[in-house]
């Protein structure tokens, strides 16, 4: 039985993994409008009262850095999952609400000029965040309406929800001051600002905990991937999985999506890439994901950060560009593996 | 004695008002091959779905080895019975093996991996089920019925006392189907399995099957030994067929004629023979 | 100890070995309160701003502007640090500032709060009207520790405001449609500080009050708006003749107007009626000329 997965092989894979992302984290942390050397950081040439290079690299490129490998693992990771439960491969972790609550809890903020800051951040963080759960559950509570789970009532759920609270978003747009305008498509597009060590953290306790505990129900996700019955005679409870899978999923997306705005194309591209080269299973496609979404977006903010300096692009278009002919260019040498395409 | 598979005063149906089952009790004694039969719509899937826990009854008591399927957690029941349903291609692309490795899922170490012997308890259920060449393809690269064989294998390499088939061979060649039903007979046999089949074919269950279940459409039943059950008038009853009855060696078997088969004029000029 | 038990528990401690050292950084950046420094390196994010620095004799101490700060002309050489839109905070910090001042507009104020965050020290300061320009002309003037100068520059430009207002009185006040699209046509609502100079100039807007500040308008609103005068503020450095020209040319569809009429349709220099900094009197005195030549002989 060659080709399977087996604990030592996936161990490889991660650490592999993990490497080639510390060192595309250490190059992309170097790259910059201004030239920063590692000797300069270092230094502790004391002529100057503040080390330039020590500065930017401390503290607006690393923290960026580290924000865009936590945002890229958590939404590739929940694409996965969400491509899992909802079995279908073309699902991405906004599909049921997620963005267009946190859209919407931002424009919000934005709109109503609240101006008392938390911790020196503005409320936006936490208004999306409260909005993107709270779509979420609102989506769920919808589905159920329809009686036992049903995949097609959740979709048609996420794309009502979808659809009117856009619609909310865009007349609130509308109806607002330009400069506010500008605020809200730019937060709405998705971008990466240097947060502080305590964020991060917490951040990465909160995302890479949320990776672990979907790791941990790759079996069941594979199981889930035949009939609910099916499942449940190899000895996996759907319901019980389902809840847990889209709970993490649900729950690192809202904290990605909070911290940088909704990016798009990673959720959808990564898990998809992934799938093609390593194959279908989950307990494999979860971790390698997590670390190929952190690779993607590390260097699609560093594209973002200097195509067109000094200004930046927002990080969402820079996925886009880059995330569709690279998907186009995998499928199409990869084909003969994809069974839905025969 | 005590069956491994109890039931008592089953009642269920889809809607609140109607049933489809009225009031079944039957024990399955462990090491059985008992088969389920019926026309369609008289509620074998369902019935299998009950035995299984997928469904819930509206009243009455299924017991597994004892106790009730409610009391058992998903994991533990998966452990005692396997269930092979109809094949079905999933969205993802997933090889034979590794399908056929889901089966040891409740037998996973702690970080979610199979050991040695999971793999050879599922390297001896290809073999016996004819599929271990496919072992590297995707599902969506098999036929139907070599799809069907894979789900049989991963039933087998549950590993459980009991295993639930419905319609196992409905796409099988000749070959094949008596290649299930003799390995099914063989687990029966050498490994004491008890094994519960849905079937349209009453000739090869007939000739496998230690027990019958007839299901009638108005909720009728008939259990017992599979010459009792299958007689020519209990045939045509509950599926309204007139069949050309005859004998093999120990078994009957029953030929259904129709109005315009070619040798109709058997039945119609005599009456059905008693054997 | 079960795996799920296993990860909430690492979950849990990772968490308060965070909360743990935020806290102790916290304290330690408490206890080291830094003494307040002369100012020596001044970084100004927008135009206006950089032309209230040099005005107040800050030119040596000033080491970034932005791209667009292109007056007064020893501003082009300085180190750029990015847009007024998109300040570059990468070349901020390698100018080692001392001081960063930023304007109110929602992504000047974004960035002075990241840089805050860092440990920047910064000013922000909100011109939206002209009185606000000379309290942020006096605000700078305390921050850089230049307070004469300041007022001195905050006085000069008030009392010419003054004396253009006295010239051209407070009748008849003309009609003046401040058009700063073509296509889409917008233009300055009766809430932007140009619309405080049309009035200081002697006019007054055109179309009555909008909800937005630079409201699109459609053709009706235009013939109803009875303009007499209409100004367009120059775009980028193109050719100003060419687009008197091209203006000449659009408007002239409009044949009932009062403007077109009388052919008093203008386009000035875009800097000194764009920007809320010390050249105000002469984008004032500019837009005076339009409504009323008669008054300035030369």
């Amino acid at each position: 039985m060659k080709e399977l997965l087996t604990a030592k092989k996936l161990a490889v894979r991660t650490a592999l993994a993990l490497g080639i992302l510390a060192g595309v984290m250490l190059v992309c942390s170097l790259i910059g409008t201004e030239s920063v050397s590692l000797k300069a950081v270092f230094s502790t040439d004391t002529q100057k009262a503040v080390n330039p290079d020590y500065e930017i690299f401390v503290r607006v490129r690393l923290p960026r850095i580290v924000l865009a490998a936590l945002v890229g693992a958590a939404l590739a990771s929940a694409g996965v999952v969400f491509q899992a439960i909802l079995r279908n491969p073309l699902a991405d972790p906004y599909i049921l609400g997620i963005s267009s609550g946190a859209g919407l809890g931002a424009t919000i903020v934005v709109v109503s000029g609240l101006s008392w800051t938390l911790w020196g951040h503005s409320p936006i963080a936490v208004f999306a965040f409260v909005g993107a759960l709270g779509t979420v559950l609102l989506v769920w509570f919808i589905s159920r309406l329809t009686g036992k789970f049903h995949i097609t009532g959740l979709l048609l759920a996420g794309v009502v929800v979808n659809a009117f609270f856009s619609s909310v978003i865009m007349f609130l747009t509308s109806v607002v001051k330009s400069q506010k305008v500008y605020a809200t498509i730019f937060w709405l597009m998705g971008n990466m600002t240097e947060e502080g060590f305590l964020v991060l953290w917490l951040a990465a306790g909160c995302i890479v905990g949320g990776i672990s505990a979907l790791f941990y129900i790759g079996p069941q996700l594979n199981a889930l991937s035949f009939t609910d019955d099916d499942a449940r005679s190899m000895g996996v409870n759907p319901a019980k999985t389902r809840i847990i899978a889209f709970a993490a999923a649900a729950f690192i997306t809202a904290i990605a999506v909070s911290l940088s705005g909704l990016i798009g194309f990673v959720g959808l591209v990564v898990p998809h890439s992934v799938r093609l080269i390593f194959g279908p299973d989950h307990r494999q496609s979860i971790p390698l994901s997590a670390i190929a979404g952190a690779i993607f977006l590390v260097i699609a903010d560093t594209v973002a950060r200097l195509i067109v300096a000094p200004a930046q692009l927002p990080v969402g278009v820079v996925t886009a560009i880059v995330g569709g002919p690279f998907f186009l260019i995998l499928l199409v040498r990869c084909s003969k593996k994809v069974g839905w395409l025969k | 004695m005590n069956g491994i598979i109890e039931v008592e005063n089953l009642r269920f149906g889809y809607l609140p008002h109607s049933e489809i089952l009225k009031d079944i009790s039957f024990k399955v004694k462990r090491g059985t091959f008992l088969a389920i039969a019926g026309p369609n719509g008289a509620g074998k899937t369902t019935l299998l779905n009950l035995l299984c826990g997928a469904l819930v009854p509206q009243s009455g008591l299924i017991r597994i080895d004892s106790m009730p399927t409610e009391s058992y957690g998903t994991e533990a029941l998966a452990k005692k019975m396997a269930v092979v349903r109809q094949e079905f291609i999933p969205v993802f692309a997933f090889s034979v093996s590794e399908t056929v490795l889901m089966a040891r899922i409740p037998y996973y170490n702690s970080i979610g991996f199979e050991a040695e012997a999971d793999k050879k308890i599922v390297s001896e259920a290809l073999e016996a089920t004819d599929t271990a060449q496919f072992a590297a393809r995707t599902l969506a690269n098999l036929s139907a019925g070599e799809r069907q064989r894979v789900f049989i294998a991963r039933a087998l390499a549950q590993d459980t006392p009991i295993l639930l088939l419905d319609e196992p061979t409905s796409f099988l060649d000749l070959k094949h189907q008596v290649g299930i039903y003799d390995l099914l007979k063989k687990m029966q046999q050498e490994y004491g399995k008890t094994i519960v089949a849905v079937t349209h074919d009453i000739n090869l269950t007939i000739q496998y099957a230690d027990e019958a279940l007839l299901l009638g459409a108005d909720s009728n039943y008939h259990i017992g030994k599979t010459n009792d059950v299958f007689s020519p008038q209990q045939i045509e009853k509950v599926f309204g067929v007139r069949t050309f009855t005859g004998k093999v060696g120990q078994e009957n078997f029953f030929l259904p004629l129709g109005k315009f088969a070619k040798d109709n004029q058997i039945i119609t000029r005599k009456p059905p023979s008693n054997q | 100890m079960n795996k799920w038990s296993c990860l909430l528990l690492i979950t849990l401690s990772w968490m308060g070995i965070g909360l743990a050292i935020s806290g102790f950084r916290h304290k330690q950046k408490c206890d080291t309160t830094p003494l307040p420094r002369q100012v020596h390196r001044i970084v100004s994010m927008a135009p206006d701003l950089t032309e209230i620095l040099f005005a107040i004799g800050l030119d040596e101490k000033i080491v970034g502007v932005t791209i667009d700060s292109d007056y007064p002309p020893p501003a082009v050489r300085k180190s750029k640090i990015g847009t007024f839109w998109q300040p570059n905070i990468e070349a901020i910090i390698a100018a080692r500032p001392d001081l960063v001042i930023t304007l109110g507009f929602d992504q000047q104020k974004d960035t002075a709060e990241r840089l805050k965050r860092i440990g920047y020290n910064c000013l922000t300061i909100d011109v939206w009207k002209v009185s606000d320009l000379f309290e942020a002309i006096e605000k700078i003037g305390i921050a850089t520790g230049r307070q004469q100068q300041a007022t001195k520059l905050a006085n000069d430009i008030r009392n010419n405001l003054d004396r253009l207002s006295n010239l051209v009185g407070t009748q008849n006040k003309i009609k003046v449609l401040w058009v700063v699209q073509r296509e889409p046509l917008r233009i300055a609502g009766r809430d932007t500080f140009i619309n405080e100079l049309i009035e200081l100039a002697g006019g007054e807007n055109a179309i009555g009050p909008t909800l937005h500040k630079y409201p699109p308008i459609g053709a009706e609103q235009v013939i109803a708006s009875d303009a007499e005068v209409i100004i367009e503020p120059a775009m980028g450095q193109q050719d100003i003749a060419m687009q008197q020209i091209s203006a000449f040319n659009y408007w002239s569809r409009f044949k009932n107007l009062p403007a077109v009429i009388n052919k008093k349709i203008f386009v000035i220099p875009g800097d000194t009626v764009s920007r809320l900094g010390p050249r105000i009197y002469q984008g004032t005195e500019t837009i005076a000329k339009c409504l009323r030549p008669e008054l300035f002989p030369n």
